[in-house]
């Protein structure tokens, strides 16, 4: 009952607060993206808190990266079926 | 010597010294019989205290014996040397209070046990057991307990019960009529001519003599109105059976729970029957007596403690019996603290269960998978307790049972075998409600142990035992999930002890069982196959619709029933017509068996979600459907903004009826300022001024929360009901969602 650590979730808001500067100076067609990237990490958040890593945020980098290169595979298959196509 | 066979009703602490105790007999008699009985506490610390300690309490003459002694300590490897004391019953608590004020660095110990739980550790009674007795005029000379709270049919208690209730909710207007049933009689007495009123309730209480006095806001309203009443009319109203005692009133009070302000009325309670008030009785909406009953057949607590008793208080009742019958000390207040760890320990260990963001879309043909009581299960298959050392692995533990896995064995044990047979073909249709009620209520006292192992102030609580259960928990699941995936399952969702799967062509039990036992074999943990989904809808986050949420998602079983988590239905604060609304558009669903069958309903959802609006923005709505609940989370005069809550309450105080904390005002939304009203007999409400837009408003999100997943966002459907249904929807375009893996 209650908790002394955040969870990830709240973790990874906490996260994407701090970075609400960074994010303020950026495009607005690069800030929805920058947002597509904090809610790529939110869909890891069980593995984000399953790791316990100390520095949580690599944790989160790296589901951000895993999401892209899914986006990438899921790119490069149509690629390829539409090359089979042709 | 006389004796006689019969179910043990009540016991309660006799003023004159020992107890008293009621009976049902065998042959409609009610047998009241006293019994000599004594209890004791321990006084632990210095020697030099002890010594301080036993001079105080030669001029106590409540204290009838002390002697040093040995006990043992749950936590300690050696008995501790404590000064027992022995009193009367009836003298225990303000002798404890003394000696706590006047030494307050002694630990105490057996200082808050209830009567009840002390009596059912010497004589291995419950509420409703079923007794041989021996006596001699009014003395007990002895018992004998013939069955057991862990058998599953116990032979019917001839209880004589009277239900009583006002005609009309006291907080919306004034009740002009009480309505006493029994058996199969109904009384309207007329609460206007109050003497003879009276005069007629006490004739039904003597010749009926009822066991169990049911009543509706019996607690806070009913019951103090009337024996202000009585007393007003100077007549001595028999709510009691002890005839010369006051029925005892327990003040209000409101404590602080899993984050929130919880409000807890006045209870009012009758020595020698029971009083239940279904307002003020856990788990009494879904399970009425049968629940009360079970809860105080297993927590060994009187019936009408155990109806408005929570389930943590349930299961710490149960580990203080555990404790005693092992002649283990039992702290008055807890001294036992978190163990110093690591900054890096405490990051592995501060977890709570897995939970997974769900594949978002709808899914047809889903298996739920779960364990069986996952965490009591952990508990006693690793023997987690917190006098035992923290098992690192899930498996078989070295040590004999703790108290903790020795307390959830037989609840565990019993759940299980009652769920079995709600769920087999073979059971009498009759019993079947009665079983249900009989495993919720004990799935609801095995899932508060696991929360009640890491509460600071729990008396058996050590919050490494709780963490080491939570992480033992996720490896589970986490086997569970390999497993499936092993076999070909797509893993659409884990949720604590869940897991949501699916795979091409499995759409029947059978095609399940293999992983069933694969995960058994893998676990060592007991697991079910809960239902399969005809089709199910994970639901976005209503911020970003980008996100789904592990804990909001509607289906359809197949068997026809429906699940739904998380949506305005499920809400206690939502308004009646909305919760309604959303009910109905789930119907119109419910029948469809697959997607495509999903999507030719959406034209017939959106039509009665147009119908509903219309009646609402036009003013057809009975107000009392637009109620809604708003809870007071902190005192009225702290109110910074005038909320909903605080302008309510302001109201309510005005009429000199002042919330309490954590208590849920009832109001309505309306224009302007202050934009909502109490909703009181004595506070009108103009129709006009209620603000039917911001109804409207509740009413088009709720509907598109089911909507969602079918394809119609929330600016559709307002375009729909704005456009008064002229929107065209082409059922081509109109795409499922499906989130991207």
């Amino acid at each position: 009952m209650g908790r002394t650590l955040p969870s990830a979730n709240q973790y990874l808001i906490q996260e994407q607060d701090s970075f609400s500067s960074f994010r303020r100076a950026l495009r607005r067609s690069d800030q929805l993206a920058l947002d597509d990237l904090f809610a790529a990490a939110r869909r890891h958040s069980a593995a984000i808190a399953f790791a316990s890593h100390a520095l949580p945020f690599e944790a989160a980098l790296l589901s951000m990266l895993l999401e892209e290169h899914k986006e990438v595979m899921r790119l490069r298959q149509q690629v390829e079926e539409l090359q089979k196509q042709q | 010597m006389a004796e006689f066979t019969g179910w043990l009703l009540d016991l309660f602490e006799d003023p004159q010294g020992g107890i008293i105790l009621w009976f049902i007999g065998a042959d409609a008699a009610r047998i009241r019989l006293r019994q000599p009985f004594t209890v004791t506490f321990y006084a632990s610390g210095a020697p030099a205290l002890l010594k301080k300690v036993e001079a105080f309490l030669h001029s106590q003459p409540a204290a009838l014996e002390y002697s040093h002694t040995r006990r043992q300590d749950l936590y300690r490897h050696d008995a501790i040397p404590v000064l027992a004391v022995t009193v009367q019953p009836c003298a225990l608590s303000s002798l404890v209070h003394r000696v706590a004020r006047q030494f307050p660095n002694l630990d105490l110990y057996d200082a808050d046990v209830p009567l009840a739980i002390r009596y059912a550790v010497r004589h291995d009674t419950f509420p409703l057991a079923r007794c041989r007795v021996t006596y001699a005029g009014e003395q007990l000379q002895s018992l004998s307990v013939l069955d057991s709270p862990w058998d599953l049919d116990p032979p019917p208690v001839p209880l004589r019960t009277v239900s009583m209730e006002a005609d009309a909710d006291p907080r919306c207007q004034t009740p002009r009529e009480l309505l006493v049933r029994f058996e199969e009689k109904e009384h309207h007495i007329p609460l206007r001519y109050t003497r003879s009123s009276l005069i007629r309730l006490n004739t039904i209480l003597q010749q009926y003599d009822p066991d169990l006095i049911l009543t509706t806001n019996g607690d806070v309203w009913l019951l103090p109105y009337l024996l202000e009443l009585a007393e007003k009319n100077r007549i001595k109203l028999q709510l009691n059976r002890e005839p010369k005692r006051d029925p005892l009133i327990k003040k209000e009070g409101s404590f602080f729970s899993y984050g929130r302000i919880v409000y807890r009325g006045q209870q009012f309670l009758l020595y020698g029957r029971c009083h239940i008030d279904s307002r003020n009785a856990m788990l009494w909406q879904n399970y009425e007596l049968t629940s009360a009953l079970e809860m105080a057949r297993v927590t060994r607590l009187p019936i009408q403690n155990a109806a408005r008793c929570s389930p943590g208080t349930g299961i710490n009742v149960m580990e203080v019996l555990t404790a005693l019958r092992h002649d283990i000390l039992v702290p008055w207040q807890k001294t036992h603290g978190e163990e110093i760890k690591t900054a890096y320990d405490l990051l592995q260990s501060d977890q709570g269960g897995l939970v997974y963001q769900p594949l978002g879309g709808v899914h047809e043909n889903v298996g739920m998978i779960d364990f069986v009581s996952l965490y009591p299960s952990i508990m006693t298959t690793c023997n987690i307790s917190p006098e035992l050392p923290i098992p690192t692995r899930i498996g078989k533990s070295p040590f004999p049972p703790g108290i903790i896995p020795q307390t959830l064995k037989p609840l565990l044990e019993k759940r299980i075998t009652l769920k079995q047979r709600t769920l087999s073909i073979e059971t009498d249709e009759t019993l079947r409600p009665y079983y249900k009620a009989q495993a919720s209520t004990l799935k609801m006292l095995l899932v508060c142990c696991f929360g009640y192992l890491g509460y600071k102030a729990a008396k058996f609580g050590r919050i490494e035992s709780h963490e080491a259960i939570s992480a033992l928990g996720r490896e589970a699941l986490l086997r569970a999930k390999e497993a499936a995936e092993d076999m070909g399952f797509e893993v659409l969702h884990l949720y604590v002890d869940g897991i949501w799967v699916k795979k091409a062509g499995c759409d029947k039990t059978d095609d399940f069982l293999p992983l069933l036992n694969t995960i058994i074999d893998r676990t060592a943990l007991p697991i079910s196959l809960d239902c399969i989904y005809r089709w199910v809808a994970f639901l976005p986050a209503r911020v970003d619709s980008r996100m789904t949420v592990p804990n909001r998602y509607f289906g359809v079983r197949q068997d026809g029933s429906t699940t739904v988590r998380g949506v305005e239905i499920r809400k206690h604060d939502t308004a009646p017509y909305i919760s309604r609304m959303q009910e109905n558009l789930l119907g119109i669903f419910q029948n469809a068996a697959n997607r495509t069958e999903l999507k030719q309903h959406i034209p017939q959802a959106l039509e009665m979600v147009l119908a509903r609006y219309r009646r609402l923005v036009q003013g057809e709505v009975p107000l009392e459907e637009l109620v809604m609940h708003r809870r007071m989370g902190k005192e009225l005069d702290t109110y910074k903004v005038s909320s909903p809550a605080a302008t309510a309450a302001r109201q309510m105080v005005e009429i000199g009826h002042p919330p309490r904390l954590g208590q849920r005002v009832p109001l309505v939304f309306t224009l302007g300022k202050p934009g909502a009203c109490a909703w009181h007999s004595q506070i009108p409400i103009d129709p006009q001024s209620v603000n039917y837009v911001y109804y409207g408003r509740l009413l088009v999100r709720a509907a598109a929360a089911i909507l969602q997943p079918f394809g119609i966002e929330e600016p559709q459907v307002w375009e729909y009901v704005l456009g008064e249904g002229t929107m065209q929807l082409s059922l081509k375009n109109m795409r499922m969602a499906v989130f991207p893996a």
